[in-house]
């Protein structure tokens, strides 16, 4: 007869101590715990908290009212019919907002995956940046894992995804942006070692969301600038950077984009974006 | 119904889940998934996140791989029909496939959707697929 795991645990620190004894690969690969629970009263405080009106005007911003449920989601704590029905009735008009919407991306993405199975780990279409899949590295240098770039931004959304296994949605952005275009890795890479932390992980989505940044499941490339870092940070990294002024991501659009993209057929309308103007923000949990 | 096991899995971690609100008294079953862990290099975190879920379901709580264990389980309880929620995942797929080889009924339940379409919308880009979710929304 197969052993049963336990269940009987006197608080969280022995179910902690029980499971880094059964699964010392998981510790070694990552060994910190977050505050962050799992289970059904975690997840109805978390609904409980949503304030759509506050979310609708700074979900954006790394300090917005972002509603952290999608760990509750994506392992089906809460269901999508539940949160739907929550967030309508906190809604001041009729017709679906922004959450919503965030909700209708990783309903979409669902989908698709139901299509693809296996293939959400293949590229869906070429790239857009001017460069074949086999000028992407396949391997995340350590430098990124370990979060030794140099770069305050990104180090610290590396150590943030080790040690609590969240990233808001624009850090996820930024930092896939700077592996697959900044340092030209295979957004697979990526993608790999974000399933291995965040608590919402769920190759659907994240897969998707890794190819909308490279441009496999997009138009185009998915790129920022230092500004749009330091507005919706509040400067938060930039005045602690020891790169500040001098980073890979200084610059206007245009200038990046010619930096990043030297082989990319120009757009047939190009529009220069100002610096630190609001990007397109689509990572979606 | 004649006996039956539940088969719980990551996807559906809801205590008020339809498998087990329609089956109540039904032994359940988790099984993580080893080789998974191990391919995925999945960090501790993760796993604690999802246990602590597990604490709140009347569930077994086993490991190794997971059709083997299930049919062990079913065997255990001296039945051949598994109940389940369904889930996108290939792997879930796979499973399924593997369980009703060696002979296993499944009987696969589903949670409410988001949103109910009439017909599958265009994926190619979101906001194609967006208008008929809005639609459906808007008219529901």
């Amino acid at each position: 007869m197969s052993r049963d795991m336990r269940r009987d645990f006197v608080n969280r620190s022995e179910l902690i101590a029980y499971l880094r004894q059964e699964f010392p690969e998981a510790a070694r690969n990552a060994d910190a715990v977050p505050d962050a629970r799992g289970g059904r009263k975690a997840a109805e405080d978390k609904l409980a908290e949503i304030d759509v009106q506050a979310y609708e005007s700074s979900r954006n911003h790394l300090e917005g009212a972002v509603t952290h449920l999608s760990p509750h989601i994506r392992h089906g704590v809460l269901g999508m019919a539940e949160v739907r029905d929550n967030v309508r009735n906190k809604s001041s008009g009729p017709q679906p907002g922004k959450l919503l919407q965030e909700l209708a991306w990783r309903d979409y993405f669902q989908r698709i995956y139901t299509r693809i199975g296996s293939a959400i780990w293949q590229d869906q279409e070429p790239y857009k940046t001017g460069f074949a899949a086999g000028d992407y590295a396949d391997e995340l240098p350590a430098d990124i894992s370990d979060g030794e770039t140099g770069l305050a931004c990104m180090d610290a959304f590396g150590k943030e995804l080790i040690e609590t296994g969240y990233l808001h949605n624009h850090a996820r952005m930024w930092f896939a942006g700077y592996i697959v275009h900044f340092r030209r890795i295979k957004w697979q890479a990526g993608a790999h070692w974000f399933l291995q932390h965040l608590l919402d992980g769920d190759p659907a989505s994240n897969n998707l969301s890794w190819q909308w940044v490279a441009s496999t499941f997009s138009q185009k490339p998915y790129f920022f600038n230092r500004e749009n870092v330091e507005k919706f940070t509040n400067g938060r990294y930039c005045r602690s950077c020891p790169l500040y002024g001098k980073c890979v991501f200084e610059g206007s659009y245009s200038d990046l984009e010619h930096r990043l993209f030297p082989n990319k057929p120009p757009a047939p309308k190009p529009k220069e974006k100002q610096p630190g103007s609001k990007k397109r923000k689509k990572w979606h949990q | 119904m004649n006996k039956a096991i539940i088969w719980i899995h990551g996807d559906c971690l809801n205590p008020g889940q339809t498998a087990l609100r329609r089956h109540p008294h039904t032994p359940a079953i988790f099984v993580w998934d080893d080789d998974l862990l191990r391919r995925r290099r999945i960090a501790l975190k993760r796993i604690l996140f999802i246990y602590e879920c597990l604490l709140d379901l009347p569930v077994i709580i086993r490991r190794g791989q997971v059709a083997r264990e299930i049919i062990t389980f079913a065997k255990e309880h001296k039945t051949r029909t598994v109940i389940t929620t369904g889930s996108v995942s290939p792997g879930f797929e796979r499973i399924c496939r593997r369980l009703r080889e060696q002979g296993l009924e499944l009987i696969i339940t589903d949670e409410e959707p988001f949103v109910d379409l009439p017909q599958e919308p265009d994926l190619r880009r979101f906001s194609r697929t967006w208008r008929a979710i809005r639609k459906a929304l808007e008219e529901d």
